[in-house]
């Protein structure tokens, strides 16, 4: 439950009201995002899912202050409305790359945004350095980004988003390029952390297993230009087990979501010009 | 003595290429009956240098501080244009048309100005060097500071990085590699041009040891002169690669 003496519980932690997006100028104009209006409880787990090219990473980029929506609509947090880039660096935003830095070592990655805040350097990489058992990386603290597979750079990446403190996270499509066994760990791992300091967590995936286990809520979008297509919250009780995926409730939720998703994603591919 | 080793092992094949090229020469040039006043033999051009050690010497040393000084006089402005284009843009669009008009000139083609301006001293060499290099330090760091791609950046600002913050973390490590380029066809430029410039005017240095040495047809003195210029490059060179190394840690 949130802080009631932080957030009112009545005001959401985040608000889109009406957000657009469009790129470009008529009659070539790209529509990203159409129409989303959605809202986000204090401390809430929340997956967003939908095709490729919907619009997700876009509207992440919105939320986190770099791109500004079209003037149409609005972004509130915590009720107040956001003007343009008022949201950089409130915002912990883990984009779909990884983007590590090639010349800073991995334990120097982690504290980057540490670094931007202002902290001295000692003390970063001391706080960053009594994290990397828990995301699988000791030993790697003095590599370069070239030397790690692909699923260890992302968890860099992530352990950079955790370190800048923040109580709103966005992370997009964060285990993408993990195997099914790191995956299913960092999932917990996620959710122990998450359970811990209850921090409200905005999470992309293409995956429908790991939307449903992890969310309090599953955001489904259209396939382009997106808009959100249905909200299914997520009762399941927690702490959640890896076994939760195996019972008929999960079964039953997959379905419904599956066939939602389908139907969007055939759009997608219908939808190739000619 | 690890170190000594270490600098042996990556210096080896430009003393064996050279040596090579010196026994060619030698050899060649004899077997093939070419007069030594066409084309002296190495061995001759290595006693003449020994001898002369004491002019050549001088103005090696001469030419070696105007061709340093104008390099890291020119490096130095160029780096400070290249970060105040990037932190001010309209600086960019402001000083980059009368720096590419002045770079179509060879620096050359200053000389008999800066000499008119700086006199016969080394303070005009140091000029014509810096001349030779600002421009190319400039390009080469400018593209560099502009590689970090709109993701990137993106990341940095989402932190609450400004432009400041920016540019220290990303844009200028970002930005080494195009330095380091820069660097290297700098340094050649500024040696070349102070060379040059001495020969049209100057007391002394390796350009004026030849211009004078040509007038008094001793074509051997010529000769040894080049042999210690490229010597001194040569050296110059191996202190650039190592710097180099400083600046592209990573790799
Ligand atoms: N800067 C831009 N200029 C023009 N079009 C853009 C721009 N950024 C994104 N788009 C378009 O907006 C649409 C949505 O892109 P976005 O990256 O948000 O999709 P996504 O849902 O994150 O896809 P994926 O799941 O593949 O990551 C795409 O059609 C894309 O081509
Ligand atoms: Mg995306």
């Amino acid at each position: 439950m949130p802080d009631p003496t932080t957030v009112p519980a009545a005001t959401p932690h985040l608000q889109l009201v009406n957000v657009w997006k469009r790129f470009g100028e008529e009659p070539q104009q790209t529509i990203a995002v159409r129409n989303v209006d959605l809202s986000i409880e204090p401390g809430a787990f929340v997956t967003l899912i939908g095709p490729s090219g919907c619009g997700k990473s876009t509207l992440f980029s919105m939320i986190a202050g770099l791109l500004p929506p079209d003037s149409d609509g609005s972004l509130l947090l915590k009720g107040k409305v956001q003007q343009d880039g008022a949201m950089l660096g409130k915002i912990a935003f883990m984009p779909q790359r990884d983007l590590l830095f090639p010349w800073r070592t991995v334990l120097d990655n982690a504290t980057l945004a540490l670094e931007v805040e202002g902290m001295p350097r000692r003390k970063a990489r001391a706080k960053a350095e009594a994290l990397f058992p828990e995301f699988g990386l000791g030993g790697f603290e003095q590599h370069y980004p070239h030397q790690l597979s692909g699923g260890m750079r992302q968890r860099v990446a992530l352990m950079r988003t955790f370190l800048f403190e923040r109580d709103l996270i966005l992370l997009d499509e964060p285990f993408g390029a993990l195997d099914a066994l790191t995956r299913s760990m960092m999932q917990r791992w996620l959710l122990d952390i998450w359970a811990k300091h209850r921090r409200t967590v905005l999470f992309i995936t293409h995956d429908i297993d790991e939307a449903i286990f992890l969310g309090d809520k599953v955001v489904v979008m259209t396939a382009r230009p997106g808009t959100i297509k249905c909200e299914e919250v997520i009762t399941l009780p927690r702490p959640r087990d890896p076994g939760v995926v195996t019972t008929p409730e999960f079964m039953a939720i997959k379905k419904e979501l599956l066939a939602v998703v389908e139907e969007e994603s055939l759009k997608t591919f219908a939808a190739v010009p000619a | 003595m690890a170190r000594g080793l270490k600098f042996l092992r990556s210096a080896w094949p430009v003393v064996a290429a050279l040596a090579l090229l010196l026994l060619l020469w030698q050899f060649g040039a004899a077997a093939l009956d070419i007069p030594t006043y066409i084309l002296p033999r190495p061995a001759e051009i290595t006693v003449t240098a020994v001898a002369k050690w004491p002019l050549l010497g001088n103005a090696l040393m001469v030419t070696l501080i105007e061709a340093i000084g104008g390099f890291l006089l020119g490096a130095a402005i160029g780096i400070v244009l290249a970060v105040l284009m990037i932190l001010v843009p309209p600086l960019e669009a402001l000083l980059m048309p009368i720096a590419v008009v002045i770079n179509a000139v060879p620096s050359i083609a200053f000389v008999p100005l800066v000499l008119l301006w700086f006199g016969l001293g080394m303070e005009s060499k140091i000029a014509i060097g810096a001349l030779a290099v600002v421009l190319v330090v400039l390009l080469n760091l400018l593209a560099g500071l502009k590689r970090p791609e709109a993701d990137a950046i993106n990341l940095m600002r989402s932190f609450g990085a400004g432009r400041v913050g920016i540019l220290w973390r990303l844009q200028l490590p970002a930005a080494m590699p195009g330095l380091v380029t820069g660097l290297r066809v700098g340094l050649a430029r500024s040696t070349i041009a102070v060379i040059v410039a001495e020969m049209m005017g100057a007391y002394s240095g390796i350009g004026q040891v030849i211009y004078q040495a040509t007038g008094q047809v001793d074509y051997l003195t010529v000769w040894a002169a080049v042999f210690v210029a490229s010597l001194g490059s040569l050296a110059l060179y191996g202190v650039l690669v190592a710097i180099d190394r400083k600046l592209v840690w990573w790799r």
